[in-house]
């Protein structure tokens, strides 16, 4: 016998699917306003130079790889390797710094107490609250009296100092929230602090490391006004020094490998992330109490 | 598990180790390079400019050159676009650590020499390091604040009208010298009646066109300290204005908006654009018709207003070598060869060795050199109006709210209101 359905279960069954197809359009939709302006420098980058500004369509008519191999040639004498060397140089001492230093000054705030604690702590959160452009030009002049201008000390030192608040106050929270008694446990078995940070409070943390390394490194790749103030050598130039470099304002700008080297520069950023977001969901995943 | 830990642990303190020694390495670079004089006795300058690749490959053939001519003198280049290069220098002058030399604008001299930047390169013309003989139609004074000079003029240009040729003839309307105002818009009306477009992109945001009106009229946008013209003045330029974009004489400013970074007049909105004559290359390179250079409208058939600006060249009060500085800016402004390299990319050259040392060979820069001497030999040009500190400030504001009143955002009224207090604002700053 086959089973017949009343007609109600069916309109049911019915409904379910025209509301999930319904959902999944929807969803589908909005994901192409969020990815439009990604599809456009896409598009814009196999176009002519002078199409970038002049036709509307989204893909190019005839494709053309001029963009990406006047890339190769470099802008100004400089090769866009350079660029990319230097971003990505910057990019990685900033994270290790901000993952060494800001994980171990958490530690300090999240597992010992000391007097003064919760005023140091309040303080580190007040300098949230400075805005960056008040300390530009102090530090400019701290940087220069130190003769760092032009090297990439006064991008990275501040990130091995701790002072990137957020990311403590992160890590903190996050500290915070490890059961005490695997500390405890580490004492008991003669753990001193350095020891308690580097073999249990570390390892568990690592969800909030990852996730700082991964903002800091976007934060870094992207930095603009760090390096434009600070590097004078345009060999030593990031990549968004290097991309503005493209434009031309009393002449005509060199839209098409802009938008190429634009394009490019997603790149590591996107690589990063993919290679670490795994980690943060297995750390989510995960509870504290592993192995 | 164990043997793991401490590979990652070795991992992680080589890391580390890497990454003190990099921090030890950049540190010891960086005392190296600060006074500028090595142990040969040769010096280092630092040389800074904005602009787009084909001016920086120029200036860098311009330096090897100053190079070989002067061993003992090496230059450090820095070179960035219009916009970063400013934010930079701001913070880089109130550091004390501006380069030595740099390229400046007019409307960027008062605010620094106010705030000590700038050297009086007459004490180095005193001393012969600098020759401040030859420079052509009395473009020198572009660079002097009360009696100092700081800042050596390396090109001139005016404004100019920048017209789509094809468009005129169509419509059969021209543009001829000591035509006023009211001809200028009588064209416009008649080729938005034969061709439906724009006559022109929105005159009446640009600073420095108000400022040519203001001067056929016997004002000035500026004087030494202030605004050189009344709220009323203003209002009424607006209101005009505001009256023209409803008409669709002057091209729809969101449309204009929307074919940005490209100009409207090459987007084919519009037949006409007032705008500095050595930008006027990028026309041809953006749009499909033919542009050319056309004369200012006046008031009494006569007077344009026109003037010559400059880019210059400028040097850091405190840098430690001046005589070299001196001597650097000395050759990029009078050499005849360094003349040649860099053509009319920051305007027609400025002394006559490097002026009769260039021949433009291409259309456009033959045009630019063919308008200036037009306007030269017309006898118009007049004294280039003042610029006090905070210049740059209200041509921005100016465009701005402009802007805001083209749209219908704001009243002409208290637009006017509204720039003037900015103004203030930005001559206390």
């Amino acid at each position: 016998m086959t089973s017949v359905t009343t007609p109600a279960a069916r309109t049911e069954n019915e409904r379910r699917r025209t509301g999930s197809l319904a959902w999944h359009v929807g969803a589908l939709l909005l994901l192409a306003v969020v990815l439009y302006p990604v599809i456009w420098v896409f598009g814009a980058s196999f176009k002519p130079s002078k199409d970038i500004i002049a036709s509307i369509d989204l893909l190019p008519t005839e494709p053309v790889w001029a963009n990406f191999s006047g890339l190769a040639d470099g802008i100004s004498g400089i090769s866009i390797g350079s660029f990319f060397g230097n971003s990505l140089m910057y990019a990685v001492l900033a994270v290790a710094g901000v993952v060494l230093s800001s994980s171990l000054t958490a530690y300090a705030f999240a597992k010992i107490r000391f007097v003064g604690r919760n005023l140091l702590f309040t303080l580190m959160i007040g300098t949230l609250l400075l805005p960056y452009h008040v300390l530009l030009i102090p530090q400019y002049v701290l940087f220069r009296n130190l003769g760092y201008i032009d090297t990439l000390v006064p991008l990275v030192a501040g990130k091995f100092l701790a002072t990137e608040a957020f990311f403590v106050f992160l890590m903190v929270q996050f500290m915070r929230g490890l059961p005490r008694e695997l500390d405890e446990a580490a004492k008991l078995d003669g753990c001193g602090h350095l020891r308690t940070y580097w073999s249990i409070v570390l390892p568990l943390s690592r969800p909030a490391i990852i996730t700082s390394a991964i903002f800091t490194f976007i934060n870094a790749w992207n930095d603009f006004m760090g390096p434009l103030i600070y590097l004078n050598t345009p060999s030593k130039y990031t990549v968004s020094l290097g991309l503005m470099m493209f434009r031309d304002q009393e002449g005509i700008s060199n839209y098409g490998s802009m938008i190429a080297m634009s394009l490019v520069a997603l790149v590591p950023v996107i690589a990063f992330f993919m290679a670490f977001q795994r980690y943060l969901i297995d750390g989510m995943a995960t509870s504290g109490l592993k192995g | 598990m164990r043997t793991s830990r401490n590979v990652e642990r070795r991992t992680i303190l080589k890391a580390a180790g890497a990454t003190a020694a990099t921090l030890g390495l950049a540190a010891t670079t960086g005392c190296g390079g600060d006074s500028g004089t090595s142990a040969d006795g040769t010096v280092t300058i630092r040389y800074a400019w904005w602009g787009g690749e084909p001016r920086t490959i120029a200036i860098k053939k311009t330096i090897a050159l100053f190079e070989k001519k002067y061993p003992k003198i090496k230059i450090k280049p820095e070179f960035t676009d219009y916009e970063a290069f400013w934010e930079k220098f701001q913070t880089q002058a109130s550091g004390g650590n501006p380069p030595d030399v740099f390229q400046n604008a007019v409307t960027f001299l008062r605010k620094y020499d106010k705030r000590g930047v700038l050297m009086d390169l007459k004490t180095q013309a005193d001393a012969g390091n600098l020759n401040l003989e030859n420079f052509r139609n009395g473009v020198l004074a572009n660079g002097q604040v009360d009696d100092k000079q700081v800042g050596i003029p390396v090109g001139a240009n005016t404004m100019a009208l920048v017209i789509d040729l094809k468009a005129f003839k169509k419509a059969g309307v021209e543009a001829k010298f000591g035509w006023t105002w009211d001809e200028y818009f009588t064209a416009l009306q008649t080729i938005q009646d034969k061709l439906k477009i724009a006559g022109d992109t929105g005159y009446f945001s640009i600073m420095y066109l108000y400022d040519l009106y203001l001067r056929q009229n016997g004002k000035a946008f500026y004087t030494d300290s202030d605004l050189g013209f009344t709220e009323d003045d203003l209002t009424q330029w607006w209101e005009d204005g505001y009256k023209r974009v409803k008409s669709g004489l002057v091209a729809d400013p969101k449309k204009i908006e929307q074919v940005k970074p490209k100009s409207g007049l090459s987007a084919g909105l519009a037949a006409s654009e007032f705008t500095w004559d050595n930008f006027s290359i990028r026309y041809q390179g953006e749009g499909e018709s033919d542009y050319g250079l056309a004369p200012i409208p006046t008031t009494n058939g006569k007077d344009t207003g026109q003037y010559l600006g400059s880019l210059m060249l400028s040097a850091f009060s405190g840098t430690k070598h001046p005589k070299e500085v001196a001597q650097f800016i000395d050759f990029m402004v009078h050499d005849p060869e360094a003349g040649k390299i860099m053509g009319y990319d920051r305007g027609i050259l400025s002394t006559t060795e490097q002026y009769d040392a260039f021949k433009p060979t291409d259309p456009n820069n033959q045009g630019v050199a063919a308008y200036e001497d037009q306007v030269a030999k017309a006898g118009v040009l007049g004294k280039i109006t003042p610029h006090p500190s905070g210049a740059d400030v209200i041509e921005a504001a100016f465009l701005r709210i402009g802007g805001e009143v083209a749209q219908g955002k704001t009243k002409p009224a208290d637009a006017a209101k509204a720039l003037f207090s900015e103004a203030k604002a930005a001559f206390a700053g």
